[in-house]
């Protein structure tokens, strides 16, 4: 990215929007990494000599893919209110999901993945367990599987210690200040932890492009927080890396080439992979921002007594 | 054209030795000699665009030719995309080296000196000395000569470099969203006549420019004819075209010529000495 002044960053020159070069100086285009490593690091005297600049261009987004799923640490936040068919849309450049939380009351409160399915496809079947079919061939289904209906009808019970458990609002009695239920079989003895949680629960289908909720979650706000490829929608003038990281695109670029092309010796190889593996350390180290001043108010509690 | 291909083998050579580490350091750097050879003949043009049946502009620009640009491609350089269109319009005045237009806002368009301006008419183009005003550019041609004629103005600064790929290889290109061309990153296939470039929304008289490496022009003897019916050498004449060869090369080009005569008037001794000639010359 040339360097601009500081008209430029801080009110964009006079144009909307103002904040369009706020924080651009962290960041080297693609298009500045393809031209310095065509001009660096490929040529007549270097390891990487001919290729065209598409395979460049490949690797280089490539490498940029990869940055964005854990090192980068660039987190994507979308809020949307989950409507009556308790789906949230993934977002067009969702890669993975990093926190999903519901939003009520002026708290965030992050939620647990459902362990068990949430929504199901169906077949309609006749009194024999027959699949049915149209006069094309084709599989008939009904509009919700009997999952899904009870789900959007508040109908399905859960695991979880929400509102929908199987157990939420059965008699019991109290005797000496405690508490006694009486169950269909056997007795309940401690706690399951792993679903010991009131919040609503979720499940992302990713196929289908949609997280499912259980049906406490219908008509609130929900955070999404999760990680894209870093190839914005496509438009290469966006696509950018974060400076600790130029160094290891270049090396990243260099051994996917050298790795790919036939008659190159394994040491050459092999010294290009260490560079990369090497630089991508040094750059997770930098990103992290470990400093004293980050440690020290962690390590304040470190006297507390746990009980 | 022999001694003129003789060049590229050469600069390929010198290449080879320099990589083999034989030459290319201070005075032997023989590399740079045929470089800067080489670039005389290199030409710098805008394509012509390729007008559809229909009127539209196209994808499609000529290649280099007598008719286009008034030379011919011996080999493409690079191809520069022009990506960004500062203003455009038509003129409404002809004042000579002046492009005027009375509806323009070339202030506030953000054309500055350096920026290229095309005649989309006659597919001439000058560049921008100064910005006289919201609606006068000074240029360094002269290349508005009736009104009302149509006009773009490109940023000279904000270019991309479109990479040269085989008809076989585009298809393929194109469909891999990592590598499909984009207008930061283009590309371009050649055929016989056009150079086709991608994304296919590159279309415009002064987006694609072209730099390449021409043929050297025809060589003409012109002359008078004398009142005896003579001819006699006269090099004023304005189509007098002179060999475009450096001074070193003379011996060479002599030395064809002898080779090339000698096989017309049938003498085998003449053919044979500029042959031996040639070979010593080359091996020393």
């Amino acid at each position: 990215m040339a360097y601009i002044s500081q008209y430029q960053y801080y009110a964009n020159s006079g144009n909307t929007p103002e904040d369009a070069n706020w924080g651009s100086y962290q960041y080297v285009s693609l298009q500045d990494i393809v031209t310095n490593f065509l001009l660096m690091y490929s040529g007549n005297h270097s390891l990487v000599n001919n290729e065209e600049r598409y395979k460049i261009l490949f690797h280089a987004k490539r490498a940029i893919q990869e940055l964005n799923y854990d090192a980068f640490k660039e987190i994507k936040v979308l809020e949307l209110t989950v409507a009556e068919n308790l789906k949230f849309v993934l977002p067009s450049d969702y890669v993975n999901w990093v926190r999903i939380s519901l939003y009520k009351n002026g708290y965030l409160r992050p939620l647990s993945e459902n362990i068990q399915a949430l929504s199901s496809d169906a077949y309609l079947q006749d009194n024999n367990g027959k699949i049915l079919f149209d006069i094309n061939g084709n599989i008939l289904r009904p509009q919700d599987s009997m999952i899904d209906y009870d789900r959007l009808h508040k109908l399905k019970k859960s695991i979880y210690l929400n509102q929908g458990n199987q157990f939420n609002g059965q008699m019991g009695w109290c005797v000496d200040g405690d508490w006694y239920f009486d169950y269909a079989i056997g007795a309940r003895f401690g706690l399951n932890t792993e679903t010991a949680n009131f919040n609503p629960t979720f499940n992302v289908d990713k196929k289908a492009g949609v997280i499912n909720f259980d049906s406490s979650m219908v008509n609130e706000l929900c955070i999404l927080e999760y990680v894209s490829d870093g190839m914005e929608n496509g438009d290469n003038s966006l696509i950018t890396v974060n400076k600790m990281f130029e160094h290891y695109i270049y090396a990243a670029i260099k051994y996917e080439i050298l790795n790919s092309k036939f008659g190159v010796q394994e040491y050459v190889v092999s010294r290009a992979r260490k560079e990369k593996s090497a630089l991508l350390r040094n750059a997770k180290i930098r990103i992290s921002n470990i400093h004293p001043g980050r440690l020290l108010m962690n390590l304040r509690g470190m006297d507390k007594t746990i009980k | 054209m022999e001694l003129f291909e003789d060049y590229f083998s050469d600069y390929n050579k010198s290449v080879v030795y320099e990589n083999q580490r034989v030459s290319g350091t201070d005075y032997a750097d023989v590399k740079k000699a045929i470089t800067e050879l080489l670039e005389l003949f290199l030409s710098n043009n805008f394509l012509h665009p390729v007008i559809s049946s229909a009127g539209t502009l196209t994808n499609r620009f000529f290649m280099p030719s007598d008719i286009t640009t008034g030379d011919r491609a011996y080999m493409l350089s690079r191809i520069v995309y022009y990506n960004q269109l500062k203003s455009q319009g038509s003129n409404t005045l002809v004042v000579p080296f002046q492009l005027e237009d009375a509806g323009a806002l070339f202030v506030s368009d953000g054309v500055v000196a350096g920026d290229i301006v095309t005649n989309n008419v006659n597919f001439l183009s000058a560049t921008v000395l100064a910005v006289i005003g919201q609606t006068q550019l000074l240029l360094d041609t002269d290349i508005f000569t009736a009104t009302p004629v149509t006009y773009s103005i490109f940023s000279s600064v904000s270019l991309s470099e479109a990479e040269p790929v085989t008809d076989g290889k585009i298809t393929a290109l194109s469909i891999s969203p990592l590598t499909a061309p984009s207008t930061m990153f283009p590309a371009y296939t050649l055929n016989s006549e056009f150079m086709a470039t991608y994304p296919s929304i590159l279309t415009g008289y002064g987006s694609v420019r072209a730099s390449y490496f021409r043929y050297p022009r025809e060589p003409k003897w012109t002359y008078i004819t004398l009142i005896n019916g003579e001819p006699a050498f006269d090099q004023t004449q304005p189509d007098y075209q002179d060999f475009e060869l450096p001074l070193e090369d003379e011996y060479k080009l002599v030395m064809k010529i002898l080779q090339y005569c000698g096989i017309s008037i049938r003498e085998t001794q003449v053919v044979q000495y500029a042959m031996s000639q040639e070979q010593q010359g080359s091996a020393n």
